[in-house]
C-alpha cells in the first residue's frame, strides 16, 4: 500500500481489528435475537447498523472484501421487505462467521476464506426485491457509496491529487480466470502500477480472496492511459485492462460527488453513533441472565472514534512493565533479607526501625503497583463468554438439541492472555457438553427432565485464582465406563485401574490417547481431545476438575491464576533443596513424625484426622531406624479438586511472592519443575509443577511401585547439578543435593 | 516446439542473456531450451541462491529465472539480495502452485514476475516479453524466423 504514514496505518489497523471483532460479536448477538423474535424491526435496524459500521471501518482500513461484502449485506438489509425475511438471521450468522474469518485472515496475513457462498446467500436474499424497490433517497446514497468505492481516506487522497493537478486514473484489471495465482497476480499489478506513478488506492488489499476477480486502483500518473494499460496487461494474469480518468468526468462521478457523498456518509455515521448505545444495550440482553454493562467500556467503542482518555496499548508493553515489577519484587526481597541481617548484627540500632518502616512502605506501594499493572491486563471474562450464545446455538442445532445457556460472573476480571488462551479449551468443553453431555429432548423427558438442556458458564474469583465453570445438566459421566474404555484402549492395566479413585478415573478422559473415536461419545465419556484442555491449563499453571453426577450433569471447573508472572508460593525444603508450590494448591500443612507414616499397599499414608491421606515423597526415603522414626516432617496437604494427597517435605521455608523465571529445556529435564525463581538472598527456588506432580502421584500409585515414588525429585536434582544448574551462579541451594541415593 | 519470434535486447539487438537458477538440473536444462527457442542466450546457471548471487554479479544477465525452493538459500532471499544491489535486475520467479505466498513475498522483495511450474513455453515467452518491455528495451523482430 502506498497509503502514506505507515505507522498511522498500522495503528489504525490494530484498532480496527479490535473494534471489528466486537462488531462481529454484536452481529452474532443481534442475529440470534432476531432469530428469537423474527421480524423485530428494532433488532433488524440495529443489525443493519452493525453491518454498516463494520463496512465503514473496513473500508477505512482498506479491507476491501470485508467492506464490499458488508456493503452488499447492508444494502440488502436496507430493502424493507427483505429485512423481515426469515432467512436474515441465518444469513447474518453466516455473515458473522465469514466476517470473522476474513478478519482473522487479514490480521494474520493468511489466505482469505471464500466468500462466494455468502455472497450468493446475500444475493438470494436481495433477489425477491429488485433494485427498483429501493427508495429514491436510499438509491442516491447507495449509488454514491457504490461509486465511491474508495475509503474516505483514499478519496481524500484522490481529491488532493486532483487538486494538485495530477492525473488520476481509475484502473480496472480483470484477473484472468485461468490465472492460478491471483494473489501473486494482484501483487504484480500493484508493482506495475507503482512503477507508473502513485497508487492512491488499490483493491483488493494485501493478501486476498481465493478468487480475486479484478484489481481496481486509483493511480496518480502522468503516463498516458495507453502505457498504463500496456503495463497492466500482465501475461497470464490480466485480461483487458480498463483505464479511465478519474478526474475528468461528468457530475455523476464519485470525485465530483465526493463532498456530497461524504457529508451524507458522515450524517448517517452520526446517526448510527447516536443509536449505538441503545443497540448495545439491547445486544446485552442476549447474554441471557447477564447485562454486561460493566463490561461495556472495553466493548463499547465499536467505532474507531475512541474517546481521548482511552488508550490502546500493546499488550507487550504492559508485559514488560509487569516484568519490571517482578524485578522490583525481587529487589524488595533482597532488601528485606539485608534488613534481616542488619537487624541480627545491630539489634539495637535505631536505624533498623526506620529501615523497616521504609521497607514496609515500599512493600505496600510495590504491592499496589503490581496490582495496578495486573489490573491493566485484566479484562472481563465476558469478552470470552459473549461468543458462546452463538456456539451453543450452532452446536445445539447440529446435534438437534435444545440448549439454554446461562451465563454468570461475566464481569469477573482475568488476565487477557490467559483469557485468550483458554478460549479454545473452553469452546471445546462447551461443544462437548452439548454434544455428549446433554441428552436429546426425548431422552431428557424420559429421564424426567426438562426437554431443554441447560448449559451454565460461570466465573468467579477465589483467592488468587479465577474459577471458570462449564456445567451441563446432562447425563453425567459414568466413571465405570471410562475405566472400561481406558482399559480397552490400553491406557492402563487392570490392576492400576482398580486402584484409581473415582476422581482419578474421571481424569482419564483428559489424558492424551483417551480415545477420540466415535464410540466414546456413546458412553457419557467425552473423549474428544480433552487432553488439549488439560495441556493448556497445565501451561497456565491452572487445574481442571471434573465433577459429575450420573443422570444429573457434569461440571468442568477450571482454576486459573490471575496472572502468569508472579505467584504466591509456599517454599519448603526437601533433601536440603529449596522448592516451592503455588500457595493456593496447598490446603493445609500438617506436622508429623516419620513413625506416623504408614504403609498401605505400596504407598505411604498418613492418618489425618478422620482421613487417610496418601503421601507423595519428594525426597529420598530415610533408612528405617529408631532415629528416623522420630524425625519430624511436614506434610503439605494438596487439595486439587477431588483429589487430595500429601507431600512430605523436610522443612518449611515460608511463603513469598515469587517472580517466575522460565527455565529453558537445557537447564531442566523434568516436567516436574515448571519454573524457578530467585529469592532475595540469591537462592534459587524451583517451582514444582502441580499437574505433573499429581500425574506422577497417580501413576506411581497405580504402578504399585511405592518405593520408587520416594525420591521423586532426586533425579531432578541430579540432572540439574550435573548440568551446572539453573540461574546465574546462585549456588547456595545447589551442591547440597546430598540426599540423592 | 512452437516457434517464437525472438526477443532481443533493444539497445544492441543482441540475444537476451539469461541466468537460470534451479536446484534441479533437469529444470535448468528445460528452461534453458525454452529460452533458447525465444532467441535467448543462457549465460549461466546456478543450483542455489548463494551461487545465484555470485553468478549474477559476474554475468549481470538481462533476466534471471529463479526457482523458489532451493538448498542453502531460498530463491526469495537470493532475489531480494540481488535486487537490493541491482535494482534494475529482472528476476522472474519460477514456482509450483501452492507457493503463492512465497511468490507474493518475492514480488514484494523486488522480483518482477512469476511463472508457474510446469512452465509452459508460451507463458514464459509472454512473461519474458513483458518483463523486457518493462523498461522499453525489447525489440520484437516481427519476422517469424526462429
Amino acid at each position: 500500500m502506498t497509503l502514506p504514514p505507515e505507522d498511522r496505518m498500522t495503528e489504525l489497523r490494530q484498532l480496527f481489528f479490535e473494534t471489528a471483532g466486537e462488531l462481529v460479536q454484536k452481529l452474532n448477538d443481534e442475529a440470534m435475537r432476531l432469530e428469537k423474535s423474527p421480524g423485530d424491526a428494532e433488532t433488524a435496524r440495529s443489525l443493519r447498523r452493525t453491518v454498516h459500521t463494520l463496512k465503514g471501518d473496513a473500508a477505512a482500513c482498506g479491507f476491501r472484501e470485508l467492506s464490499e461484502l458488508s456493503h452488499e449485506f447492508e444494502d440488502v438489509l436496507a430493502l424493507g421487505n427483505t429485512a423481515a425475511a426469515a432467512s436474515v438471521p441465518e444469513i447474518a450468522l453466516r455473515a458473522a462467521d465469514v466476517f470473522a474469518a476474513l478478519l482473522e485472515a487479514y490480521r494474520t496475513g493468511t489466505k482469505l476464506p471464500s466468500i462466494m457462498s455468502l455472497r450468493a446467500d446475500i444475493a438470494r436474499l436481495a433477489h425477491p426485491a429488485p433494485g427498483g424497490a429501493v427508495k429514491a433517497k436510499k438509491k442516491t446514497r447507495k449509488a454514491a457509496a457504490k461509486e465511491s468505492r474508495w475509503s474516505e481516506y483514499e478519496q481524500l487522497a484522490i481529491t488532493h491529487a486532483v487538486a494538485k493537478g495530477k492525473h488520476v486514473h481509475h484502473v480496472v484489471v480483470p484477473i484472468d480466470p485461468q490465472c492460478v495465482m491471483p494473489i501473486a497476480g494482484r501483487q504484480m499489478i500493484q508493482l506495475a502500477l507503482a512503477s507508473l506513478g502513485e497508487v492512491l488506492a488499490l483493491y483488493p488489499l494485501d493478501g486476498s480472496l481465493e478468487r480475486i476477480n479484478q484489481v481496481e486502483a486509483a493511480l496518480a500518473s502522468e503516463k498516458p492511459a495507453e502505457q498504463i494499460r500496456a503495463k497492466c496487461a500482465i501475461p497470464t494474469v490480466a485480461l483487458n485492462v480498463r483505464v479511465t480518468p478519474l478526474c475528468a468526468q461528468a457530475p455523476s462521478h464519485p470525485l465530483r460527488k465526493v463532498p456530497a457523498a461524504d457529508s451524507e456518509l458522515v450524517d448517517s455515521e452520526v446517526n448510527d453513533k447516536a443509536a449505538m448505545p441503545a443497540a448495545s444495550e439491547a445486544a446485552a440482553g442476549v447474554t441471557a441472565t447477564e447485562a454486561p454493562s460493566t463490561a461495556e467500556p472495553a466493548a463499547a467503542p465499536a467505532v474507531p472514534a475512541v474517546p481521548d482518555n482511552l488508550l490502546r496499548v500493546d499488550a507487550e508493553k504492559i508485559d514488560s512493565v509487569l516484568n519490571l515489577v517482578g524485578e522490583l519484587i525481587l529487589a524488595k526481597s533482597m532488601l528485606q533479607q539485608t534488613l534481616l541481617e542488619f537487624g541480627q548484627r545491630f539489634p539495637k540500632d535505631v536505624l533498623r526501625g526506620k529501615f523497616a518502616d521504609a521497607m514496609a512502605f515500599q512493600g505496600r506501594v510495590l504491592n499496589d503497583l503490581q496490582h495496578s499493572v495486573m489490573k491493566i491486563r485484566m479484562v472481563p471474562v465476558d469478552q470470552l463468554f459473549r461468543r458462546f450464545p452463538r456456539i451453543v446455538r450452532d452446536v445445539g442445532r447440529q446435534c438437534g438439541k435444545e440448549v439454554e445457556l446461562i451465563v454468570r460472573g461475566g464481569q469477573t476480571d482475568l488476565d487477557k492472555s490467559i483469557l485468550d488462551t483458554i478460549a479454545e479449551p473452553m469452546t471445546h468443553l462447551v461443544r462437548n457438553a452439548i454434544g455428549h453431555g446433554i441428552e436429546t429432548a426425548e431422552e431428557r423427558v424420559r429421564a424426567g427432565k426438562r426437554a431443554q438442556g441447560t448449559l451454565r458458564l460461570g466465573a468467579y474469583h477465589q483467592g488468587n485464582q479465577v474459577v471458570i465453570e462449564v456445567s451441563d445438566d446432562g447425563h453425567g459421566i459414568d466413571a465405570e465406563k471410562v475405566r472400561q474404555r481406558a482399559l480397552s484402549q490400553g491406557l492402563l492395566r487392570a490392576d492400576q485401574a482398580a486402584r484409581l479413585t473415582e476422581a482419578e478415573t474421571l481424569d482419564l478422559i483428559l489424558r492424551p490417547g483417551f480415545s477420540t473415536a466415535e464410540e466414546v461419545t456413546e458412553i457419557s465419556g467425552r473423549g474428544v481431545g480433552l487432553d488439549v484442555v488439560q495441556s493448556v491449563l497445565g501451561r497456565l499453571k491452572g487445574t481442571i476438575q471434573i465433577e459429575t453426577t450420573l443422570g444429573r450433569g457434569t461440571t468442568f471447573r477450571m482454576r486459573l491464576p490471575l496472572t502468569l508472572a508472579i505467584i504466591r508460593a509456599l517454599m519448603f525444603r526437601v533433601d536440603q533443596r529449596l522448592y516451592a508450590l503455588p500457595l493456593n494448591a496447598v490446603a493445609e500443612i500438617a506436622r508429623t513424625v516419620e513413625e506416623e507414616i504408614h504403609q498401605v499397599e505400596h504407598y505411604d499414608v498418613l492418618q489425618l484426622r478422620n482421613d487417610v491421606l496418601p503421601l507423595l515423597r519428594l525426597g529420598a526415603k530415610p533408612p528405617s531406624g529408631p532415629e528416623t522414626a522420630r524425625r519430624k516432617v511436614f506434610v503439605l496437604v494438596i487439595n486439587s479438586g477431588e483429589r487430595k494427597f500429601g507431600v512430605v517435605v523436610d522443612a518449611l521455608e515460608g511463603e513469598d511472592e515469587l517472580v517466575i523465571k522460565a527455565l529453558d529445556d537445557q537447564s531442566i529435564t523434568t516436567d516436574l519443575v515448571s519454573g524457578a525463581s530467585i529469592l532475595g538472598d540469591g537462592r534459587v527456588v524451583l517451582i514444582l509443577n502441580m499437574i505433573a506432580l499429581m500425574e506422577r502421584f497417580t501413576r506411581g500409585r497405580t504402578d504399585a511401585t511405592g518405593p520408587r515414588m520416594a525420591g521423586l525429585l532426586s533425579s531432578v536434582v541430579a540432572a540439574e547439578s550435573s548440568r551446572g544448574g539453573i540461574g546465574s551462579g546462585e549456588v547456595q541451594a545447589r551442591g547440597t543435593a546430598g540426599g540423592q541415593s | 516446439m512452437e516457434k517464437f519470434a525472438p526477443v532481443k535486447r533493444s539497445e544492441d539487438g543482441q540475444p537476451v542473456r539469461y541466468l537460470i537458477v534451479d536446484d534441479s538440473v533437469f529444470a535448468r536444462k528445460n528452461l534453458a531450451r525454452m529460452v533458447e527457442t525465444f532467441g535467448g542466450q543462457v549465460v549461466g546457471e546456478a543450483g542455489d541462491g548463494v551461487s545465484a548471487i555470485s553468478e549474477y554479479e559476474r554475468l549481470t544477465p538481462d533476466i534471471v529465472l529463479m526457482d523458489i525452493t532451493m538448498p542453502q538459500m531460498e530463491g526469495i532471499e537470493a532475489a531480494e539480495k540481488i535486487v537490493r544491489d541491482h535494482p534494475s535486475a529482472r528476476i522472474v520467479m519460477v514456482s509450483s502452485v501452492g507457493y503463492q505466498e512465497n511468490i507474493v513475498a518475492a514480488l514484494q522483495r523486488g522480483a518482477r514476475h512469476f511463472v508457474q511450474k510446469p512452465v509452459k513455453p508460451e507463458v514464459l515467452y509472454e512473461v519474458i516479453k513483458y518483463v523486457m518491455r518493462d523498461d522499453g528495451v525489447t525489440v520484437r523482430s516481427a519476422g517469424a524466423g526462429a
